[in-house]
């Protein structure tokens, strides 16, 4: 029976999520192995497992039990060790390299931040800021919508005022909220918003962070900004930049 | 500690977030290489969800007729006068980094992460937005 392992944690944790309900129809529940100082949370790992909804949230929910009580080193989903031997034995040989990661992220908590523009909003804003284009949308007004060509020719200019306007806001972001955080991870660009940013924030400062959130949301109006968290510190549990899995196929196929 | 969006007042619980925090869990994350990852056919749903501006033919057309029906003086977002602010647009290299985002882009497609991404969106966004086999074929013409 192979073991899915949720996260690594210290045997001291306070309120291990013993016997709550794991990946997996029906859920296995979560057991708990202990090593030294050293806890993993695991389960059995259920045949088959896919990247499913309910999985994913299991996944996700037994983490956040753990990380609302103490300190964890939560697993990317899906890891499997062939028993429960061999988690117990990667605990006991890399026992030094994960108190280490655990002392240093000891109190502190992750929050995404995510931004996509309201599309009306900014092109209120990139018209508000260009002459150019509200000349020639004025232009195109008075001839009716304007040809075909003047119309590509004015939708090229803008699409490029909002491109601008994306990398603008995105700096703007990062540089706002990087200051009330205690390290910060870049999301892959590749996913579709303007900004995706981690955030490893202090538990005691969150509200701090919270506030520059608001801060920037009210500098930003035409800034859609999501914010989740506080998360286990996902993009924080290597030193380092994080290293996403995704990198490596965006690097080979963007290359054409 | 539960996913919550602040932004909408915490309605829904952990679900509500799940398509935000997806890239998360799937991507960041402790890797054990004494462990075995099971596989994730469907991870590239998270690369292809493209909604930056990209420049194609139709999102040209789209955004000069938007900027058509915009009345500045009135509505939301109105805005107070700025100054130009904007003087050179960075246009080859922003938009050379969405054709790479979308270029880059794998296609398949996974039942579990739709149904996510749906289930977490209870108010679809207004935007129109084309797949990307279409916006593809459009920036090829």
């Amino acid at each position: 029976m192979s073991t899915y392992v949720y996260g690594i944690t210290a045997a001291s944790h306070p309120a291990l999520p013993d016997g709550m309900d794991g990946v997996g129809a029906p859920a296995r529940p979560v057991r708990i192995l202990k090593e030294g100082d050293l806890a993993a949370v695991v389960s059995d790992a259920p045949e088959g497992l896919r990247p499913k909804r309910k999985d994913l949230l299991a996944h996700q929910n037994v983490l956040s039990e753990v990380g609302a009580e103490g300190v964890v080193l939560p697993m990317r989903f899906g890891s499997v060790a062939p028993d429960d031997a061999a988690v117990t034995g990667v605990l006991a040989e890399r026992a030094d390299h994960y108190k280490e990661r655990l002392a240093t992220l000891d109190g502190k908590v992750e929050y995404n931040v995510k931004a996509v523009h309201d599309e009306e909003a900014v092109l209120h804003r990139v018209m508000s800021e260009n002459a150019e284009i509200r000349a020639m949308t004025e232009a195109n007004r008075q001839a009716g919508g304007g040809s075909y060509e003047q119309k590509l020719q004015l939708g090229e200019m803008v699409v490029a005022a909002v491109q601008a306007r994306e990398a603008e806001d995105a700096a703007e972001v990062h540089s706002a909220l990087e200051s009330v955080a205690a390290a910060v991870s870049v999301g892959p660009e590749s996913s579709g918003w303007l900004a995706n940013i981690s955030f490893l924030v202090d538990r005691d400062e969150a509200e701090q962070f919270l506030a520059a959130v608001e801060q920037v949301r009210a500098a930003h109006p035409h800034v859609d900004l999501r914010i989740n968290g506080p998360l286990p510190p996902y993009s924080f549990v290597e030193p380092g930049p994080a290293e996403p899995a995704g990198t490596a196929i965006g690097a080979d196929t963007g290359k054409e | 500690m539960t996913v919550v969006p602040a932004q909408q007042g915490g309605g829904g619980g952990g679900s509500s977030g799940l398509y935000d925090v997806l890239e998360l869990i799937l991507d960041r994350g402790l890797v054990i290489d004494a462990f075995v990852r099971v596989s994730l056919v469907g991870i590239e749903i998270l690369k292809i969800d493209v909604r930056v501006v990209v420049a194609s033919v139709d999102t040209y057309l789209r955004f000069a007729e938007a900027c058509n029906r915009l009345d500045l003086e009135s509505g939301p977002h109105k805005n107070p006068g700025l100054p130009d602010l904007v003087g050179e647009m960075t246009e080859s290299g922003a938009r050379g980094k969405s054709k790479g985002a979308l270029s880059g882009a794998a296609e398949t497609i996974s039942g579990a992460f739709k149904e996510a991404r749906e289930e977490s969106r209870p108010e679809p966004r207004p935007r129109a937005r084309k797949s990307t086999a279409s916006r593809r074929k459009e920036e090829a013409e």
